[in-house]
């Protein structure tokens, strides 16, 4: 067992060290002067050149002056002490930047992450429990067409009818600006107004995947004979439903829900977009604006990283609770 | 055993080009059953294949269903709906519906662009790899393994990012994360087939890869790659809208995406009536589009590969 991990842990170095390599790569790969366009707000004003010596100092500040290999390898040093570049547009370490944003996207997905998992296993226990009866099939449809519609569209119409329409919730932002707080509670409320909307677009659009497949594996627990030696007891249909088959239906969502954050993350870059909430997805919509590059790259590669991580995780997880793997 | 043979070069005769006959027979075969997969349509799949030919229809005659220009003012600027303009202008006064009808041909492009590509050329690189093996498929199976936990999004606003802004550069991004799905399922395919007997006797009678990879492989996987396809299309719609509503799009061809990000990047529009035409209808168009393709696929999985049931 500890070998497969070793093994899992091996794998998922070797990806990420493909995610800082491509990261390295694709500025250098792309053709173009970087400093072509450093000092013009836009590409028609370009004729504002630089003059030789400050190409020439620009060129040796960032090391491109440097063969190939050992701009990789300073590369690879900086990183590894954190610093990840500094932003052109903002003036501040990306580190920096990025660090003071990510607590807000991970607070978002990871809220999502938990209510979807919860709503829609219940939801699915419950379709399963009474397959073909009408709650069944009304639920199923339901599901299916919300689980299709991409979140960004579906924040985007809950922001227009809940928030502009009838006005119950803020239109952006995180938290409300120069308030007086009270209390600790009612900041932690404020938080809350703000962060329902995006969250529900999340939520619902994820809610989808958990449903069928948590429908789909109680369907086949239910089926399993010790389910029939439990009906047998005489057991309440509540203590079946969920001590008994519960537990073993739970698996395959595990893993689903670590292996679909990728794609929730993608979500959350667009809601976050939808309701300005201030986590790193608004952050890469305003420095793509800017064409901030370092900025872009520091996101993107501290979004990887944290998504491999939460997948090795999940593997390391999985083989805890199923005796099946690990041995 | 003469029958076999018999069988290989009967079957070979039917499928040369040179017979008009033998074509027209087939493309009518075809057409039957296509007319029976989609009589057995539940309500939803029917519905759905409607709204997608509604689309591929408005895509196609795009000039003629709209009476003003797609990328010229044509009357007053954040109109309503009605006189003259059916579903209101934008802020530069450009009609909407024009627009719509031109964003549904640039969103159907994107969309079969990007399945075309990811779809056929995932599914040849399963195929191969699975019919040859060894080092090639134990790298082309890591490389999965890693495309399969990076988060594709913020890449592909990397790549997007880096690239620039344009139709060809946003098919391309979208088709390198979307090869993955057909590859996995083409490559599985084949290392089924590779065992089957049929497969065996062909190969002991002499059929080389190229004979295999048309006559039988082809044939096989062919109907689970093109639902896949139809699957990647929604997805790479839902992308390049993701990436134009980030302001990644081609600002010369607008699409659905686009015209959302305008109408979001609007000042104000939270606080006026603008939003209920100007966002409204390119938000049901898209999601029509969407939801359509997804559910259509979802019918055509379980017509393709019998084992998928709900």
């Amino acid at each position: 067992m500890r070998q497969k991990t070793r093994m899992r842990l091996i794998e998922y170095a070797i990806t990420i060290w493909v995610v800082i390599t491509l990261n390295f790569l694709l500025p250098r790969l792309i053709p173009g002067d970087p400093f072509l366009v450093l000092t013009s707000q836009s590409a028609e004003d370009e004729e504002i050149v630089l003059s030789e010596e400050q190409r020439e100092f620009l060129f040796h500040y960032y090391g491109l002056d440097q063969p190939v290999y050992k701009q990789y390898f300073i590369y690879l040093g900086e990183l590894f002490r954190g610093n990840m570049g500094f932003s052109v547009y903002y003036k501040q370490p990306v580190s920096h930047i990025v660090m003071h944003r990510l607590p807000w996207t991970v607070f978002m997905v990871l809220s999502s992450v938990i209510l979807s998992t919860l709503i829609g296993t219940i939801l699915g226990c419950f379709s399963a429990w009474r397959r073909e009866k009408w709650v069944d099939k009304f639920l199923f449809l339901f599901m299916i067409f919300f689980s299709e519609i991409p979140s960004f569209l579906l924040g985007l119409i809950l922001l227009f009818v809940f928030a502009a329409g009838l006005g119950l919730f803020p239109l952006a932002g995180a938290v409300t600006h120069f308030a007086d707080f009270q209390s600790g509670w009612e900041k932690a409320w404020d938080v809350l107004h703000h962060a329902f909307l995006p969250i529900a677009a999340l939520t619902i659009s994820h809610l989808g995947g958990t449903y069928l497949l948590g429908r789909n594996s109680m369907t086949t627990v239910l089926e399993k004979d010790y389910l029939r030696t439990a009906w047998a007891k005489g057991l309440p249909k509540k203590r079946v439903i969920f001590r008994h088959a519960l537990k073993n239906a739970l698996l395959p969502i595990v893993t689903r829900v670590f292996l679909s954050l990728g794609s929730l993350v993608g979500g959350a870059i667009l809601v976050e977009n939808v309701f300005s909430y201030p986590g790193l997805g608004t952050l890469m919509r305003e420095s793509v604006r800017v064409q901030d590059y370092p900025v872009i790259q520091g996101i993107f590669l501290v979004v990887t990283v944290c998504v491999l991580l939460a997948n090795f995780l999940a593997d390391v997880v999985y083989r805890k609770i199923d005796p099946r793997v690990g041995s | 055993m003469p029958e076999i043979t018999d069988l290989m070069e009967t079957g070979q005769d039917s499928t040369l080009p040179g017979a008009p006959g033998a074509l027209a027979a087939k493309a009518l075969d075809f057409l039957r059953k296509t007319a029976k997969i989609i009589k057995n349509f539940s309500l939803l799949g029917k519905l759905s294949l409607a709204v997608i030919i509604f689309f591929i229809v408005l895509a196609v005659f795009a000039p003629y269903v709209s009476a003003y220009p797609y990328n010229l003012p044509s009357g007053k600027s954040l109109a309503p709906p009605g006189g003259g303009h059916p579903l209101g202008t934008d802020d530069l006064g450009i009609d909407i519906w024009a627009q719509l009808c031109r964003g549904a041909k640039i969103s159907l492009i994107v969309g079969l662009g990007t399945a075309l590509l990811a779809g056929l050329g995932g599914g040849l690189l399963g195929i191969i790899s699975g019919y040859v093996g060894g080092i090639l498929d134990k790298f082309l199976m890591r490389l999965i393994d890693i495309m399969l936990v990076i988060p594709d999004f913020p890449v592909m606003i990397l790549l997007a990012a880096f690239l620039g802004p344009s139709l060809i550069n946003i098919i391309i991004v979208l088709a390198l994360f979307s090869w993955v799905s057909s590859a996995r399922i083409a490559r599985s395919q084949i290392l089924m087939l590779k065992e089957k007997t049929y497969i065996k006797s062909a190969e002991l009678y002499g059929a080389g890869a190229w004979y295999l990879m048309w006559k039988h492989f082809l044939p096989e996987i062919f109907p689970l790659i093109a639902v896949q396809m139809i699957r990647l299309t929604g997805r790479a719609i839902i992308s390049e809208a993701g990436l134009s509503f980030l302001g990644l799009g081609d600002p010369t061809s607008k699409s659905w995406g686009l015209i959302i990000h305008y109408a979001t990047s609007f000042k104000g529009i939270y606080f006026t009536e603008f939003w209920k035409w100007w966002l409204l209808y390119p938000w049901l168009f898209l999601t029509a589009m969407v939801t359509s393709l997804a559910f259509i696929s979802r019918e055509l999985e379980q017509v393709a590969d019998p084992r998928v049931k709900r």
